[in-house]
């Protein structure tokens, strides 16, 4: 109470201070009245109270409005003295924006990934996400997952008690709004009815759908609309309640549409949301309903935690619920070590390991902030130099009376305003920087909002003026130590011993941490060379597939599109600058089949996890898409339609686990059954990837003619072998599907693109960390050279009397690069040492190089020397050319 | 531009920090307003206390941010406008730390003094 008394008291002061200033005047004046009275003289009055004038300025500094004002006037000054010298504002302004700048894009992709909460949900942290460890992967490794099927959900329900408090959904990023392929693509979401409620999301206008309306078997074909897709695509209409949206060939008339603040739980936002109901099962799907398939398992779960209700409890009952469950839906595979880990809603702060994206994208900030160290060393050492030629003013300061403190405050007050304007430019640079970060990490996801919101904005300046004082504090505790006398007397050019060896320190500290960025610029460098170098067992950068998909119940039939397809292909094969054109069933390591088989003593049955998977080729597939035949040869025959010959071709893999220590050609192999007829293994081919291009075992394959034995009865996809660059064969192809079935919609892909996920952890640590190296390269190099050419202004009169004594220009020159390179040399050493013990931070993230690898390190170092010795140059040079005359008459 | 000397009792010839607590213990014996704080400080002394009467101001508002005493404008005897200042309860806790610290500063001294006579 008597603390808010005073508080009280305090904005009183603050807030009327004109009041607070009367008041004590008229006080005072009281006092004096009475004083006299008493006394019987005024001035006898005058003289017992002192002076009346100090004491009310003793008062007024007291209150708050006083610090305030002293605030005002020390960044008024600031100002004036930031005016005064353009130049050096531009530098440290350019130095800190480019540190902030670093940082406050970094934040705004972080923040988007793993901070912000989306928006338009109520209490976000008290919903989870379920997920599920399993333990039944290919190769033994526990791996997390949000799948579940409908089965599993009906579980989780009920270990969570209150089915109200849960909701169930799909989320499809590619839905076409027609029935056509070549529709548009829209984001859709199959969710359960109590999705809406669950989450607290509102609508702008009509309502959400209800239990009643997503009931299988009975479900209603109605949509709520997300805000933006209103905008999109009616207009902004506000009677769009009642119209239809086509999704995937259903018609859904529009129910609702939800706040504009709501768009989803995930990154990428939806358009439209259905009811679970209406999802169409796929043709593998088998019974009357999906609800009851554990093969779909394509949902994610929400859940809200209530009060009473634990996370380690529910937890522990779903676990065991889905244990049961597994034992008696997949009696032979049950995957009984699983368990059920409730995450936030924020997907990627879940148990999960983060892809090799996202985990680049978390060590951004650790970069960013060395970036901002070393843009922080720049500016202190700019600020000493400054200071050094400033003694002189401060000096005068303090002999006229300024406190030291308040010296101190006044040239931290200066740095602040610096940082504070360099945060302007910064956001900028951010807002770019942002966007091209959030395109580089997440090419899939199409953003909406800007980069930079509010809270970047916060956390620019914030970090601002973290930056402005742990800049301004260093150089301001330097200016108020010298002595009065002493720098009144000398002249502002001898500096500090001690402050020159603190502003080579710095220098040291950049260079250091500028190695450590370039140690990891080529660490990743390197680590995306060799990972590009893998042989897959595909030439993949020769290599188009492409294929024609049908709007639903517009497809040929499988003859006429097996025999159009061939057609196709074997018009392409005549044109110039392609090699050859083989079929397959689907594109290489973009999908998978299996197919029971048996042989003489084994069976695909005693292949725990990793199945062999069939792909139905042609003859000449080998060969266009360069697979190496290891042993006997390709199959016989032409795919003409023919009836396709019984032989097979294994890979290596599969003939060594088969017939070890066999000959695996002329081996049967029996598919479906054991009875079914022999089909041969005439040739075994090289291992190729199938999951990714860092597979660490090899997957079990094998080939069998087009139209053999596979479930799918036509080969559906083209590949073309190319001389040249692929458009010309991309172009012709697409040309030669529309024109055969003009119904369907081409699509073709290079391989080159299909991989380009898989480099891509690679590609972006080399592009950041060498984008953030060179930025940071470029400081340091201004570092080194502003530390050199100021000693060498501050040596003139010494250069004046050693070249007037017959000094050697060479050594000179040699001097003055030599103490560039020192400094460096110093750096490299403790940059070296930083980069051992960060290593480990992204040691993960590389591949097939160390990360204490010697000959990168060493590359780092031997190119800042060499920045060094540029730095150190051009005062060098200058060193040399001093005229003794003029310097020694200058003194 | 002033010099900013926090010490708490400018020009005084106290001790540093006892003006602030000769005012709460004159305070804690009633409302007063700043001439009769001064007065009362003054007389009790026998004017030993003799200090520049200003430097009771800023002591005032020091101890009014702190919450230790508040402040309302009120009529004297006479019908003058004067501000009369009364101490909180946190002041009068405040008042009792200060006391003993003090004690305790004099007995140490004192303990002090007395060993030296007697060497």
């Amino acid at each position: 109470m008597s603390r808010l008394l005073g508080l009280r008291h305090r904005l009183r002061a603050l807030l009327f201070p004109r009041a607070h200033a009367r008041d004590v005047a008229e006080e005072m004046r009281f006092h004096m009245e009475l004083d006299a009275m008493h006394q019987g003289d005024a001035k006898e009055a005058a003289l017992h109270f002192g002076n009346r004038t100090y004491y009310q300025e003793e008062v007024r500094r007291m209150t708050w409005y006083g610090a305030f004002d002293a605030a005002r006037q020390d960044a008024r000054f600031a100002w004036r003295s930031i005016l005064r010298n353009p130049g050096f504002t531009a530098m440290v302004v350019l130095t800190l924006a480019l540190g902030i700048g670093v940082n406050a894009a970094s934040f705004a992709v972080l923040d988007l990934l793993f901070l912000r909460n989306p928006g338009g949900v109520e209490q976000p942290e008290t919903l989870r996400r379920v997920h599920i460890e399993h333990f039944n992967s290919g190769d033994g490794i526990p791996f997390f997952s949000q799948a579940l099927n409908h089965p599993m959900y009906r579980e989780l329900v009920a270990a969570v008690g209150d089915s109200t408090k849960t909701a169930l959904f799909t989320a499809d990023n590619a839905l076409r709004m027609g029935r056509h392929p070549r529709d548009p693509r829209i984001r859709g979401v199959y969710a359960s009815a109590n999705y809406f409620p669950l989450l607290g999301a509102r609508t702008s206008l009509g309502r959400t759908y209800t239990n009643d309306e997503d009931r299988l078997g009975s479900g209603v074909a109605v949509a709520v609309i997300s805000d933006r897709f209103r905008q999109s695509h009616f207009g902004g209409d506000s009677s769009v309640i009642g119209q239809t949206v086509n999704v995937e060939g259903t018609s859904f008339r529009v129910i609702g549409v939800l706040d504009p603040a709501f768009g989803g739980i995930d990154l990428q936002s939806s358009d439209v949301w259905m009811p679970l109901a209406m999802i169409s099962a796929p043709s593998w799907v088998k019974g009357p309903w999906w609800n009851e398939s554990i093969n779909m398992t394509r949902f994610q779960m929400l859940y809200r935690l209530d009060d009473g209700m634990s996370d380690g409890l529910i937890a522990l009952r779903a676990t065991q619920r889905l244990r049961a469950l597994q034992r008696a839906s997949r009696p032979k595979r049950p995957d009984t070590l699983m368990n059920v880990i409730p995450g936030p809603l924020h997907e990627w702060r879940g148990p999960a390991k983060l892809g090799g994206d996202l985990l680049i994208a978390s060590r951004l900030s650790g970069v960013a902030l060395i970036v901002m160290l070393i843009a922080c060393a720049n500016v202190i050492n700019l600020l000493l130099a400054r200071a050094v030629r400033r003694r002189h003013e401060f000096s005068i300061r303090l002999a006229l009376g300024m406190s030291r403190s308040r010296l101190v405050r006044l040239l931290a007050t200066e740095t602040l305003l610096l940082a504070v304007i360099a945060a302007v430019p910064a956001l900028l640079a951010a807002s770019w920087g942002g966007s091209v970060l959030r395109a580089l990490l997440l090419p899939q996801v199409e953003f909406h909002e800007a980069a930079v919101g509010v809270r970047v904005v916060a956390f620019a300046f914030g970090i601002a003026v973290a930056a402005g004082l742990l800049a301004g504090i260093v150089p301001a505790l330097q200016s108020h130590r010298p002595d009065l006398a002493g720098a009144l007397k000398a002249s502002p050019r001898s500096g500090g011993a001690h402050r020159s060896r603190l502003r080579r320190g710095l220098v040291v500290t950049q260079a250091a941490l500028t190695l450590m960025l370039l140690t990891g610029s080529g660490l990743f460098v390197r680590s995306l060379r060799n990972v590009q170098s893998i042989d897959i067992g595909f030439d993949s950068n020769r290599l188009v597939f492409g294929t024609t998909r049908f709007a639903k119940g517009e497809a040929p039939p499988p003859a006429v599109f097996d025999a159009g397809m061939r057609d196709v292909g074997s018009r392409l094969e005549a044109r110039a600058g392609i090699e050859s054109v083989a079929r397959t069933s689907f594109e290489p390591m973009q999908g998978l089949m299996w197919l029971d088989f048996f042989t003489a003593r084994d069976s695909s049955g005693s292949f725990e996890h990793s199945t062999p998977t069939i792909s139905n080729v042609s003859p000449n597939f080998f060969a266009t898409v360069g697979m190496r035949l290891i042993r006997g040869q390709t199959f016989s025959g032409r795919d003409d339609g023919s009836s396709p010959p019984h032989e097979v071709v294994v890979n290596d893999a599969l003939a060594t686990r088969l017939w070890p220590g066999a000959e695996a050609i002329g081996q049967c192999m029996h598919f479906r059954t054991r009875e079914s007829p022999c089909h041969r293994v005439v040739g075994v081919v090289e291992n190729a990837r199938q999951n990714g291009v860092i597979e660490e075992i090899a997957a079990y394959q094998f080939y069998v003619p087009v139209g053999l034995a596979a479930q799918q009865p036509v080969s559906s996809t083209l590949v073309l072998r190319v001389a040249g660059p692929t458009d010309a064969a991309t172009t012709a192809m697409r040309a030669a599907l529309r024109e055969l079935f003009p119904a369907g919609e081409p699509t073709i892909h290079t391989m080159t693109e299909n991989l380009e996920p898989e480099y891509r952890p690679w590609r972006l640590g080399a592009t950041l960390f060498t984008a953030v190296g060179g930025l940071a390269l470029v400081v340091a190099l201004i570092g080194i050279y502003s530390t050199v050419s100021y000693g060498v202004a501050q040596r003139t009169h010494e250069f004046g009397v050693r070249i007037a004594l017959g000094a050697q220009l060479t050594d000179l020159v040699r001097q003055v690069i030599g103490e560039g390179v020192r400094m460096v040399v110093a750096g490299i050493v403790v940059g070296v040492l930083l980069a051992l013990a960060a290593g480990q931070l992204i040691a993960t993230l590389l591949y097939g190089v160390d990360a204490r690898d010697p000959v990168t390190m060493a590359s780092a170092a031997l190119l800042m020397l060499c920045v060094a010795v540029i730095a150190a140059i051009v005062p060098a040079w200058r060193a040399s050319r001093v005229d003794p005359v003029s310097a020694l008459r200058a003194e | 531009m002033s010099p900013s000397d926090s010490s708490p009792t400018p020009k005084s010839g106290l001790l540093p920090g006892t003006l602030d607590m000769l005012v709460l213990r004159t305070l804690s014996l009633g409302s007063l307003h700043g001439y009769a704080v001064a007065q009362h400080i003054e007389r009790s002394s026998d004017g030993a206390l003799r200090v520049e009467q200003g430097s009771l101001y800023p002591a005032l508002e020091r101890l009014q941010n702190g919450g230790l005493i508040s402040s309302k404008w009120g009529k004297t005897s006479t019908g003058r406008r004067a501000r009369f200042y009364t101490i909180t309860a946190r002041g009068e806790k405040q008042l009792g730390r200060e006391i003993s610290a003090f004690d305790n500063l004099l007995l140490a001294i004192s303990r002090v003094l007395g060993r030296a006579t007697e060497a």
